[in-house]
């Protein structure tokens, strides 16, 4: 018998981390900022504890989620037990006017060509 | 002994002596008494007197002298019958005392010479025969009816004596067959080795009798054995591809839960569920049948991803409430079969425990080792059963034949016991059903926490350093890595020194290099996410190495927030649309390779 391949993932699968739930209650988007309003408590779900670290300064969903190797749909129900239990608070981007006080791509463009070139 | 002659003797010898004078007397007498009769008679009627006297007394005289000679020969009759009843008593006496020395003396004599062994004729000749014919014959008839006994008596003490040699001559090969020839054969057999080969090595008992029944037990057995071990391995064989299937069923389940929307995700997880279900049926299997785990883990698993990996595998998995509250990981090597071991004790006790209540499970972390608590509020346990459970935990019983059934679990966690030393405890939950109680021995613990409060040291931000520290989270400033989880670099490293041989030649213990590979590239990520953070200005977007897009995003925003503040913080909700999780990374000039973990080389340090 040929020796398998040890495996490198992680053994918890995503129903355990969801406690069985797929669907997400709350209202995130991908873009939405998350902060967290307290400290990692002992005894809290690992992926709990990890969000209320990350989101120490507002962040993405969709950025928790990378940080946590977590589908985005998994990270939605996180997010929703915590907002549940009022441990963090959630900030929807003002998309409209920040798109028009973007500058333009062109000008961005520009600044990191000059930015390379130091 | 002589019986002695009855005395009852008449003496007739005084009638003679007497018998002459009493007719003499009548006849003087009845003369007399005649002579007075005539002298008193008148004279004219003497003559008639005379003549009557004279008549009477010729009378008289007659019949005294008949009645005398009567007397006289029944007298002589009588003497001659005395005398020859005397005679014959005589006789009786002698014949008695001769039957009486026959029955006293010889046949006695003749039986014991006879038992000696000296033959009817000699004996006869010996002994002192009786005068009687009649006797004679008896003591010839009896001498020859028990020369003929004793002839048989002989001959059958004969065969018994033989027949108790070979009793004993089969009972002793029995023997020996039973203590040491079956055994050894029997170990032989297992062994592997063939009925021929253990035939011929064994010294099999040479009665044909003890041999033959002998040399077909062994080849029944070695038939049996080779079945089993072929069934077993068969089994193991075919489970090890369902196994492998399943694994990388699960493997591809959790790409598509990371491709795919909500709408497919909870469909995607009840298979998940389903699929790590099935793993565990074929790991308990293959775990009775000498095979091995599906799965094996290279690096250490912290005691929450145990209880979840366990937990997920059971059916009824949401009904199980985790309490865990500790940072210590389960070394790799031992990680799975913790993992298996716990999940069928969980599923234990939520299957013998009604469906609408929680099983407990609660760890601690004790200097013996690490406690797992499992305490459903099921029925208690009979006493039967829990003993039936505690002998099946034990690990004791390790032959398949001591199997019941379709109740494994607890058969393969008394193996999984057994391996890795982990005392299993059945007791009286507090909470009404039965708790089970795991200890998890030191030697399977992976030395987390040190390596927890070196990873704070080792950041320029000054941290506290939670050495003992029961929550991981309490550490700020310390960036959160993926994989804070394994071990890290400085902690292995008094290890490697020691693995080492003799010579000094390094020794690498298998499975280590993926795992190396992997603390390579966790070490890497950390250091360039440090120096991100460290320069934020730089433009280190060029230094970094290449992660997957999310991640790439979070470090922009990171540098761009700190370079220009939080005034605009929203300047990237069109970045949404790259923040596929699945992106793959842009192949940039330092970029290293990030496609799989593990599948990279180790990376020499």
């Amino acid at each position: 018998m040929t020796r398998r391949p040890v495996d490198t993932g992680d053994p918890d699968r995503l129903y355990t981390v969801t406690a069985g739930r797929s669907h997400a209650e709350g209202s995130f988007d991908l873009v939405t900022l998350i902060v967290s309003e307290c400290r990692p408590t002992a005894g809290m779900q690992s992926e709990h504890a990890r969000i209320l670290e990350l989101c120490e300064h507002p962040t993405a969903v969709v950025e928790i989620a990378a940080e946590l190797k977590l589908p985005i749909t998994v990270v939605r129900i996180l997010l929703g037990d915590l907002l549940d239990m009022g441990r963090i608070t959630a900030r929807h981007p003002r998309a409209a006017q920040s798109v028009a006080s973007l500058p333009d791509s062109a000008l961005l463009k520009e600044v990191l060509h000059g930015l390379r070139n130091l | 002994m002589s019986v002695p002659a009855p005395p009852s003797q008449h003496r007739p010898a005084k009638a003679p002596r007497t018998s002459p004078t009493t007719p003499l007397a009548v006849l003087v007498v009845s003369a007399a008494a005649g002579g007075g009769a005539v002298a008193l008679a008148p004279s004219g009627a003497r003559t008639w007197a005379l003549a009557v006297a004279a008549v009477a007394w010729v009378c008289v005289a007659a019949t005294v002298v008949v009645s005398h000679q009567l007397v006289q020969r029944a007298r002589r009759t009588a003497a001659a019958q005395t005398s020859e009843t005397g005679q014959l008593k005589a006789q009786s006496a002698q014949m008695l005392a001769q039957i009486t020395s026959l029955a006293n003396v010889t046949l006695p004599a003749v039986a014991q010479q006879l038992r000696d062994g000296t033959s009817a004729a000699d004996v006869l000749s010996s002994v002192p025969l009786p005068s009687d014919p009649l006797l004679g014959r008896i003591v010839h008839t009896f001498a020859a009816a028990v020369e003929e006994d004793v002839r048989h008596a002989v001959a059958l003490e004969g065969e018994r004596q033989q027949a108790r040699s070979e009793l004993n001559e089969v009972a002793a090969a029995l023997d020996q067959l039973t203590q040491e020839t079956l055994l050894a054969a029997v170990a032989r057999l297992r062994e592997g080795q063939s009925a021929d080969t253990v035939l011929a090595e064994l010294d099999l008992p040479r009665l044909p009798m003890v041999r033959i029944p002998a040399e077909s037990f062994i080849r029944e057995l070695a038939r049996s054995e080779r079945r089993a071990a072929a069934g077993q391995a068969a089994s193991a064989k075919a489970l090890s591809r369902v196994q492998a299937k399943s694994v990388s069923m699960l493997a591809d389940l959790r790409d598509m839960q990371e491709r795919h929307g909500e709408e497919v995700f909870g469909d995607l997880l009840k298979l998940d569920h389903s699929t790590s279900q099935l793993g565990l049926m074929t790991d308990r299997l293959a775990l009775l049948m000498g095979g091995r785990s599906s799965r094996a883990w290279n690096k250490p698993i912290v005691m929450e991803s145990i209880l979840r990996g366990a937990v997920g595998r059971i059916a009824a998995y949401q009904r199980v409430r985790l309490h865990c509250s500790t940072t210590a990981a389960i070394s790799g090597f031992a990680a799975e079969g913790v993992m298996h071991l716990l999940a069928e004790l969980m599923d234990n006790a939520a299957n013998f425990s009604p469906p609408i209540d929680e099983v407990h499970v609660y760890v601690e972390d004790r200097s013996a080792g690490m406690v797992v608590t499992i305490e459903d509020s099921g029925l208690k346990m009979a006493d039967a059963a829990m003993r039936h459970a505690e002998e099946a935990v034990s690990g004791r019983m390790t032959d398949l034949a001591s199997l019941q059934g379709t109740r494994l679990g607890l058969a393969v966690v008394g193996r999984l016991a057994a391996k890795y030393g982990i005392s299993v405890n059945y007791r009286p939950s507090s909470r009404g059903g039965t708790g089970v109680v795991v200890l998890l021995p030191p030697q399977l613990l992976a030395q987390q926490r040190e390596s927890v409060s070196r990873a704070a040291t080792d950041h320029p931000t000054p941290a506290p350093a939670p050495a003992p520290a029961p929550e991981p989270t309490s550490r700020p400033g310390v960036p959160e890595r993926p994989a804070a989880r394994p071990e890290l670099p400085e902690q292995r490293q008094p290890r490697r020194a020691t693995d080492s041989t003799p010579n000094g030649l390094p020794v690498r213990a298998p499975g280590r290099t993926m795992a190396e590979a992997e603390r390579e590239r966790e070490q890497r990520r950390s250091v360039s996410r440090t120096a991100d953070e460290d320069r934020p200005e730089s433009g280190a977007g060029e230094q970094r190495p290449a992660r997957d897009a999310g991640a790439r995003f979070g470090a922009f925003h990171r540098g761009r927030r700190s370079a220009i503040g939080a005034a605009k913080p929203d300047a990237r909700s069109e970045a949404g649309g790259i923040a596929k999780p699945d992106a793959r990374p842009e192949t940039g000039g330092t970029a290293e390779p990030d496609a799989r973990p593990g599948s990279e080389p180790p990376v020499a340090p």
